[in-house]
């Protein structure tokens, strides 16, 4: 007999596979660059977006969406290395691999406000910093997609190597939010809801408006540093 | 009498190091410039075509695109001279050594770019901002080639 416990809240994986969608079109666009450089942008705040979202989420979220349930102290790694682990959500070492990738990608992002690809894109906040370091913060940007692109490896090698060694699928529970034990547990504590949920998205869809309209550069820097087109008074 | 002779040799051979030297400097001198004022115009007309089509400027684009022509056609090869992958103009070159070693792909690379931008010329005097749009994407294609193929990330 199996018990069907309730891990993973619908917000949670929508997304966790909006970023996956996300993260592989900005890898794509990013990689091809030229005319879909732009593309690369606007998919990039999106992320900035999800990111958002994620981080408000870790606060009021469902029981195994909080980063208070799941983050790896010291002592829940060492427990999980002996074996005495027993939990449902993120294991230890999985939580870990969680925030880097979170802390990866926030990364990734900031750089990526301030980037430029030396043809015509420049990222929403290049004004605010000088064309040498937004070179500078463009090649950082590059180098730590490196870093991502190991620690998604790593996340896909670990599902891998749980479906196949451990017989566990990991993937399934993301999908339907459910994982099946061998004995019940008791109801884990309800999260934010509907209400909590419309007021994190809507949140983040102002963080996202606000970084994507310039609203923020505006604040920070009101006036324009790209070399303009002539005007009617030097029109020579 | 001898070490007077080696260090006057030494001065010589310096200082046509440092002459050799500017020649290279001053290839990489003028082709950032041609690149930056490119760029310039590059970003004018996507600012006009892209970004704000609601301030397209016709004559603007027009001029704008063929400023661009007019780099690509100026014969931007002779500032790609042997050793300009090393020297400084405006800043240190970000030019790869693998530029001399492929000089087909080179060449190939830098003909798409012209042929591109002598088009964006002739479609900008056409007066069609979706057509312009278009042809804003193709040229900035042959860029992101080339800086993928030969531009160091830095």
């Amino acid at each position: 007999m199996t018990f069907r416990i309730k891990v993973w809240d619908l917000p949670l994986r929508i997304f966790h596979w909006l970023l996956v969608a996300a993260v592989s079109a900005a890898f794509v666009t990013g990689e091809l660059g030229g005319a879909l450089q732009d593309w690369h942008g606007r998919i990039g705040v999106a992320v900035l977006g999800l990111l958002v979202f994620r981080l408000a989420w870790g606060l009021v979220g469902s029981h195994h969406a909080r980063f208070s349930t799941f983050f790896p102290t010291p002592g829940r790694v060492r427990a999980y290395i002996k074996g005495e682990w027993q939990g449902h959500g993120h294991n230890p070492l999985g939580a870990l691999s969680v925030l880097a990738l979170l802390g990866v990608l926030a990364t990734l992002v900031s750089t990526g406000l301030f980037a430029n690809d030396d043809i015509a894109f420049e990222g929403p906040m290049v004004g605010l910093i000088s064309k040498d370091l937004s070179d500078q913060v463009s090649y950082w940007h590059s180098l730590i997609f490196n870093v991502l692109a190991g620690l998604v490896v790593l996340h896909v090698a670990a599902i891998t190597f749980y479906l196949k060694v451990k017989k566990t699928n990991l993937v399934l529970p993301m999908l339907t939010g459910e994982k099946r034990l061998p004995h019940p547990v008791p109801e884990h504590a309800k999260g934010a809801g509907l209400i909590g949920f419309i007021l994190v998205a809507a949140m983040s869809g102002v963080v996202v408006w606000i970084v994507a309209s310039g609203t923020l550069l505006h604040i920070l820097q009101p006036a324009p540093v790209v070399p303009p087109a002539p005007t009617a008074a030097q029109n020579w | 009498m001898k070490s007077k002779l080696l260090i006057a040799l030494l001065l010589i051979l310096a200082s046509s190091a440092v002459i050799a030297g500017k020649a290279e400097d001053q290839q990489i001198k003028s082709r950032q410039s041609a690149y930056g004022f490119a760029g310039w115009n590059l970003g004018k007309i996507k600012d006009q075509v892209v970004d704000h089509p609601d301030t397209y400027n016709k004559d603007q684009v027009i001029a704008a695109a063929n400023a661009i022509a007019a780099v690509a056609n100026s014969g931007l090869g002779a500032l790609f001279g042997p050793g300009t992958d090393e020297g400084t103009g405006w800043a240190k070159t970000r030019l790869k050594p693998e530029f001399f070693q492929q000089p087909e792909e080179a060449k190939k690379l830098a003909t798409d770019f012209n042929r591109e931008a002598n088009e964006l010329a002739k479609v900008a005097a056409g007066g069609d901002a979706g057509a312009i749009k278009t042809q804003f994407a193709k040229l900035a294609d042959t860029c992101k080639a080339c800086h993928k193929s030969f531009k160091i990330k830095e």
